[in-house]
């Protein structure tokens, strides 16, 4: 070989052989980087600049909690008018005003989400039959719907909490409740939940509904002892109109909502409750 | 090149002699790129793509520039060279010429530039008693990624059935992906 020879014995070395080797290496650096050049000039693709100054700006975690393919994703969904700026719940305050600013868009803030689990059934909620298999939710939600015999309650069986990075998610009597204070709202619960119970709310919401039914009020009176039989009584009492009925279940408008709490006083079932 | 040589090129690089599950190349990949079938099959085509491309290039500069030179022992670092621009250059045509193949293909390109299942067909066609000219070249390259796909689209349908599966805590995640890896292995050890 070749090169064995050049290490073995420096007398043998032959300055045409390492010139042509050297030629051969520059040549092909040269053609490859000409071409490279030539390539990316030729079918270079417009990319609105503001996009990478956004990709910049976003939290840069490639979480997928906006719904998007990573930071890049949702940066391109803005610069598009097809994202909105709180569809990410980690990039700080201050870096979404500078989004804002990129974008020439008003942001007012504020906009944070919160996680919440809308149902507050656990315990309180009929059993209709017993399950024995594995402790998780989504194959108890695979045998008839689950156990309990409304459809949309927290099974309890905590599959949530085990997605749950942080560990703010814990099983209290029987149904999932999420802890605002350790939530990063990365939304890997909603994924996991199979009753799609577990909800991203407004970040100012200081109250909501425990629960997801839409059944009518004497169906849901035979399933739960704290589930929404759809009174109304919230909407009618709220002082502000930030309530109205929609499918036997009430909507909160967190643009109106002051936290006065009356609906909270007014409820019969206690389904709306406050967070902390 | 007759017709029985090409037959037997194709079985030796999809079946015999496969870049997985044989050879043991493009592991990371294999591994990680199998999480479902969808990019599986967008990350086996890109690597077919790539692996033709490659002999076609590498083949002719091997024989015409190399040989002649007597400095053969320069391949490894040619290749990459040649191996890792090519990529680039075809990372950026498709991303102007066709946005859904981009989509579809285009992330997983440079993870490709330096896989060693593409560096690995590059220096194996050279090895080969089978390949004489540069149409069984790059037949090799095809079929080499043919038998990639294979491999991978395998092994994340497997994956995908193995979610709904309830697997002992201690084998959960990559040990029991290992062993399915280990597995197929063995069945493909049919064939050689």
């Amino acid at each position: 070989m070749n090169y064995l020879i050049l290490a073995s014995d420096p007398s043998k070395i032959d300055p045409i052989k390492i010139a042509i080797v050297l030629g051969i290496m520059l040549v092909v650096a040269i053609v490859f980087g000409f071409l490279i050049m030539v390539v990316s000039k030729k079918f270079a693709v417009e990319v609105d600049e503001r996009e990478e100054k956004i990709t910049g700006c976003l939290a840069g975690a490639n979480c997928g909690g906006c719904g998007h393919a990573g930071c890049g994703g949702l940066a391109k969904a803005l610069v598009d008018g097809k994202g909105q700026i709180d569809d990410c719940p980690v990039t700080s305050k201050d870096q979404k005003m500078q989004i804002a600013e990129i974008l020439g868009i008003e942001y007012a803030g504020g906009g944070e989400s919160k996680i919440v689990v809308k149902c507050g059934g656990g315990d309180n909620a009929v059993t209709k039959n017993d399950y024995v298999g594995v402790s998780d939710c989504v194959h108890q939600n695979m045998v008839v719907g689950g156990s309990k015999q409304c459809k949309t309650a927290c099974l309890g069986l905590g599959t949530c909490a085990v997605k749950c990075k942080v560990g703010a998610i814990k099983v209290k009597d029987g149904v999932a409740y999420v802890d605002q204070k350790l939530c990063i709202k990365c939304g890997a619960c909603l994924r996991a939940c199979p009753k799609s119970i577990i909800e991203k709310i407004d970040g100012r919401a200081k109250v909501y509904v425990a629960c997801s039914t839409k059944c009518r009020g004497k169906e849901v009176m035979d399933a739960c002892k704290v589930g929404c039989i759809g009174c109304g009584l919230c909407a009618k009492n709220c002082p502000s109109c930030a309530i109205t009925m929609v499918d036997n279940l009430p909507v909160i408008d967190y643009d109106k909502c002051t936290a006065c709490g009356k609906c909270v006083e007014k409820c019969p079932k206690n389904v709306i409750k406050t967070l902390d | 090149m007759d017709f029985a040589t090409i037959c037997a090129i194709v079985f030796t690089a999809v079946f015999s002699q496969n870049f997985i599950l044989k050879q043991f190349l493009g592991i990371c990949p294999f591994l990680g790129v199998s999480r479902n079938i969808k990019s599986a099959f967008g990350m086996g085509v890109a690597v077919t793509v790539v692996m033709t491309i490659t002999c076609l290039i590498t083949y002719p500069i091997y024989n015409f520039i190399l040989v002649p030179l007597e400095i053969e022992y320069l391949e490894i670092i040619v290749f990459i060279f040649v191996i890792a621009s090519l990529v680039q250059v075809l990372e950026i045509i498709l991303k102007k010429l066709s946005k859904p193949l981009y989509n579809a293909m285009g992330i997983y390109l440079p993870l490709i530039t330096t896989n060693c299942a593409v560096l690995g067909v590059a220096e194996l066609v050279l090895g080969s008693d089978l390949v004489t000219n540069l149409l069984g070249a790059v037949s090799f390259g095809f079929f080499g990624g043919i038998g990639f796909t294979i491999a991978i689209v395998l092994m994340s349908g497997m994956r995908e059935k193995l979610n709904a599966l309830d697997v002992p805590k201690a084998f959960e995640g990559f040990p029991i992906t290992m062993l399915i890896g280990c597995f197929m292995a063995m069945a493909f050890y049919v064939f050689a």
